[in-house]
């Protein structure tokens, strides 16, 4: 069949027909750019909406007491945010401490060790808890996990404990999945290898599977920590929302995510502005985790 | 000839495309002038809702889309106009007064501080409670009850409760910033009811038998103190509209004022009727 404008007849892969079939083709590859666009042109959007709302506040209200003022409290015009950063971290690093031995044990479990029927169990399960709803999560923190933190701390069991546990579950099927691909991504000559040397299964996932996957491994951990830090109905629904610095794992505390859904609906004015500075941060924090994965994978690619 | 029936094909679905579009156009605006939105407080939620459902058994063609989400967001829906109807359990603010909102009164309520059932205290002063929700009493044996520390259940800035709380309770001074926030009155009375040390104040209209009411100044909360004026702790409840109410809107709210709403609805939800309302 002859094409009217003789393009890519050689390389037989695309044969056109038609004038129409070209432009069809145009009009697809066209279609495809545009929806890459859209997505581009979403973050763009919302980075420019963020910051052309929140920017004033560091005007305002000066970013030192902004970003390391030690009180949170709008109805005084303090505006002082550090309380929801130590918040932040201090949720996120217990979730990870929890979370990330357990879904890297349930990668090497499901790559490593498990049967093919019983990872057939298994991986169905953990891609599952990625699919609950997060105000399931918190739900479930609210009324099954905090009443037990009630009665081990003789509070009210809302607090930074109680998170870390919803948390660990939550950021499981992310670390999992993407170690697991990583893993798996591991030759199987050096497994084979290994085991030839007569490792123990244990010896080659810790001497010889982990440090080989370790940069995915890593990448998986900190978009874990993305997972953890914007996570915000959950982690909602069983601190307590006290923007303050907590006196302990089990009194009540508040995070960046978690007091922008607090104050969202009533703020005015500067408060509002606050808001969308505390937006600024967590896009700038997401900004940096992503700009890490890229950067830890291509140093790890050059090993 | 392929080409042309694909161009037909074409023209067909976005005619067809058009035409829905049009359809749906329409409905929605003959929908709107029957349809009353009142957004607001979660305090009058179940007056609201129930008022709503007999309106619409009586108007069959109307609806009354009820939602709570807060008195302020309640306040700022009906001054934006994406509802007719704000409801709120506090009274306007300074900086609302000018937004041209005409203010109902449709009940009057009272706000009970609850405890744990286990807990031991039954009196309180109002300076007490002051003291304690601004995080200066800490402990229960301080105010003659068992040892141990004085949990705090406080409600959401966005909440009518804690506004009104706020003002007769605590003449504005700063809540103990270190107390749990929960997004509801439900909320407030399940962790109460649950943990031994703690303290809450939640809407007289939602007191029930998981929690314990504190006497304050030594007059319990009832219908009869409240009514009597004796009950330190009582609000007003509003609906406002942006301007006087008209059409559908003014005869729902109506309803709510007529005798059908105040001496049934209003009483089953522990509220007081505006005509006896004693402040």
């Amino acid at each position: 069949v002859a094409s009217p404008n003789g393009e890519n007849t050689k390389s037989g892969d695309l044969q056109l027909v038609s004038r129409w079939t070209y432009i069809k083709e145009t009009l697809l590859k066209n279609t495809f750019l545009a929806c890459a666009f859209v997505a581009v042109m979403g973050v763009a959007l919302i980075f420019v909406f963020i910051g052309v709302r929140g920017w004033p506040v560091f005007t305002e209200v000066g970013a030192g007491n902004f970003l390391l003022g030690r009180v949170w409290s709008p109805s005084n015009e303090q505006f002082g945010i550090l309380p929801l950063i130590w918040g932040t971290v201090l949720v996120m690093a217990g979730a990870l401490v929890l979370g990330t031995p357990l879904a890297v044990a349930t990668a090497i479990f499901l790559s490593e060790i498990a049967s093919p029927r019983v990872r057939s169990i298994v991986r169905p399960a953990v891609e599952l808890l990625a699919g609950i709803p997060s105000v399931i999560y918190g739900f479930f923190g609210l009324v099954m996990l905090r009443p037990i933190f009630a009665d081990v701390s003789g509070g009210l069991g809302f607090g930074a404990a109680t998170a870390w546990v919803i948390l660990a579950i939550m950021i499981v099927p992310t670390i999992a999945a993407l170690s697991e691909d990583a893993l798996e991504s591991v030759p199987n000559g050096i497994r084979e290898a290994s085991y030839a040397m007569g490792a123990t299964t244990w010896q080659t996932i810790s001497r010889v599977l982990l440090p080989a996957a370790k940069v995915g491994i890593i990448d998986a951990i900190i978009l874990g920590m993305g997972r953890a830090i914007g996570e915000t109905m959950a982690v909602l629904m069983v601190v307590g929302n006290a923007p303050v610095f907590p006196k302990d794992v089990f009194s009540p505390l508040s995070t960046l995510t978690t007091q922008i859904v607090m104050d969202m609906p009533y703020a005015v004015g500067i408060h509002r502005t606050a808001l969308f500075g505390m937006a600024i941060i967590l896009f700038l924090v997401s900004m940096f985790l992503v700009a890490a994965v890229r950067l830890i994978s291509r140093l790890g690619g050059e090993d | 000839m392929r080409r042309a029936v694909s161009t037909g094909t074409a023209l067909v679905s976005a005619c067809l495309v058009v035409a829905a579009l049009a359809v749906s156009g329409c409905g929605g605006s003959n929908a709107r002038t029957n349809e009353v939105v009142v957004t607001g407080s979660t305090t009058i939620l179940p007056i609201a809702e129930v008022s709503a459902e007999m309106f619409k058994e009586k108007n069959p063609d109307t609806s009354v889309l009820v939602s709570g989400v807060g008195s302020s967001a309640g306040i700022e829906s009906v001054s934006t106009g994406s509802s007719d109807i704000g409801t709120s359990s506090r009274d306007l603010k300074p900086e609302e007064e000018n937004l041209g909102l005409a203010d109902t009164p449709i009940a009057y309520d009272a706000i009970a501080v609850i405890v744990n059932k286990d807990n031991p205290v039954k009196s309180l002063s109002k300076q007490q409670v002051k003291a304690i929700f601004e995080g200066k009493i800490t402990e229960w044996s301080d105010v003659g009850g068992l040892d141990g520390s004085i949990h705090i259940v406080n409600r959401d800035e966005a909440s009518g409760t804690r506004e009104a709380f706020s003002k007769i309770v605590m003449d504005k001074e700063p809540f103990d910033p270190a107390a749990a926030v929960l997004p509801g009155t439900g909320q407030v009375r399940a962790v109460v009811a649950e943990a031994p040390g703690a303290i809450g104040y939640i809407s007289f209209g939602f007191l029930n038998d998981s929690v314990k009411a504190i006497a304050v100044d030594g007059v319990m909360p009832s219908v009869e103190t409240v009514f009597s004026g004796a009950y330190p702790i009582q609000r007003t409840l509003h609906f406002f509209t942006k301007g006087a109410p008209t059409g559908l809107t003014e005869e729902y709210i109506d309803y709510v004022l007529s005798p059908a709403i105040q001496d049934t609805v209003v009483p089953d939800a522990g509220f007081l009727p505006v005509s006896q309302g004693g402040k």
